[in-house]
């Protein structure tokens, strides 16, 4: 696997429509691309045209990269899932979810506080173990197959509107233990 | 009530609406509101940037899997679609050609029958859009070559197949142990595809310096007797690679 140094400068190559780097950026990153659009699609033909969609996506964005300021890899896997995402969710829509009410609590913290504790680490395994174990495995499953709200409900055996709930306060307490 | 162009005053429900975001849990329609608003409200956006970063650390999860060889060719070929299939073959015609010649030559060992020539940039003449594919074939020859030519990895494959659609033969390769032992079949060649035969556990040891390799025409599926029955079209004896 070529280091993030070797993966940001073939983007930027990109960027500046070099076809070369296309292909070593493509040889470098598309086994990795490759296996979040099986394991989100969960179908070969699926995945193959994603990947083709996401490399032009790739291809055309690559100017944009910079700006992100992101891990490299990270880019390229973000727009992979997004893209992957959006596949899934045009071929089995699932209900809205922003227009409900929404039970969560404000988890705003003491700014004293909230200093003092700042600069432990911030990974997120750390975090997730401060899930119940269920959790964790929902918002981890959530991430990594694409699933929705109600795939996790049925998953878990439990009502959707539970699972709605368990995830929201999950990440809220990931936020929290992530800026501490 | 609060929809994601509304709640900007709102940190924790922009915390959890952007990493539901992020998370992939919420609808076509949802996604669609969330990134218009990324694009607008750069707060927000920053937000979302945080949850992707955070959240990353899983996609160790996703492993690696190789996609199809030809898949990179496809892709090109949508980015890339001024220079067509045809005029790509028209351009290589002239190098086909003088492949052609390979079909009068037999074959004095079996390193010849599975050819990797790695093309050297511009050998060709610019990157096909598609795999280039050529069956070399000579009148009435038992045999031919399928040339595929994959631009990705600049790797020029001829795989021998049996001629003539209509009577298809296929290709079997045999170990020919010395002596008075009969040859032994070491299995059917792929028509297509790679080059390669799995050998049975069993016959691994049998399979050293020296052992003579050799190729049968025989009908469909492989010999019906257990031993060559059609004419060998190629055989050498197997020595360790130099390099």
């Amino acid at each position: 696997m070529a280091s993030d140094n070797d993966i940001a400068a073939l983007i930027g190559r990109v960027a500046l429509r070099d076809r070369a780097a296309l292909a070593a950026l493509y040889a470098a990153a598309s086994p990795k691309l490759f296996a979040v659009c099986l394991r989100i699609l969960k179908d070969r033909a699926d995945a193959e045209d994603a990947l083709q969609e996401i490399f032009v996506k790739i291809w055309r964005r690559a100017d944009r990269f910079a700006a992100a300021g992101t891990s490299p890899l990270g880019w390229l896997v973000t727009i992979a899932r997004n893209h992957a995402i959006d596949v899934l969710r045009a071929r089995k829509p699932v209900s809205d979810s922003i227009e409900e009410s929404r039970d969560i609590a404000d988890t705003a913290h003491d700014p004293e506080t909230e200093s003092i504790i700042k600069g432990e680490g911030r990974r997120i395994d750390r975090c997730m173990e401060e899930l119940e174990s269920d959790r964790a495995k929902a918002v981890r499953s959530a991430y990594v197959e694409g699933l929705s709200y109600q795939e996790l409900a049925e998953r878990h055996g439990v009502p959707l509107n539970t699972m709605r709930t368990w995830l929201r306060r999950s990440l809220l307490k990931l936020r929290e233990c992530l800026d501490r | 009530m609060t929809t994601p162009g509304q709640s900007e005053g709102d940190r924790s429900r922009d915390e959890v609406l952007a990493g539901e975001y992020v998370l992939g849990v919420l609808s076509q329609a949802d996604r669609e509101q969330v990134e218009a608003r990324v694009a607008r409200d750069r707060a927000f956006a920053a937000i979302v940037a945080r949850w992707q970063e955070n959240l990353a650390d899983f996609n160790e999860d996703y492993g690696d899997v190789t996609p199809p060889a030809d898949l990179y060719a496809r892709l090109e070929a949508r980015l890339f679609p001024e220079r067509s299939f045809a005029q790509e073959l028209a351009s290589a015609a002239s190098w086909w050609n003088s492949l052609l010649l390979w079909r009068g030559i037999a074959f004095a060992s079996l390193a010849a029958l599975i050819t990797y020539v790695a093309l050297e940039t511009g050998w060709i003449g610019g990157r096909p859009a598609e795999p280039l594919v050529a069956e070399l074939a000579g009148e009435g020859n038992a045999m031919g070559l399928m040339a595929r030519y994959d631009a990705t990895s600049g790797r020029l494959q001829v795989t021998p197949v049996a001629a003539g659609a209509a009577d298809q033969r296929s290709l079997q390769l045999w170990l020919v142990p010395g002596g008075n032992d009969p040859a032994v079949s070491l299995g059917i060649l792929p028509q297509t595809g790679e080059g390669a035969v799995e050998i049975p556990a069993a016959l691994r040891p049998r399979l050293g310096e020296g052992v003579t390799l050799a190729v049968s025409v025989e009908p469909f599926g492989g010999s019906p007797t257990g031993a060559p029955t059609g004419a060998v079209i190629a055989a050498g004896q197997a020595r360790r690679s130099s390099n």
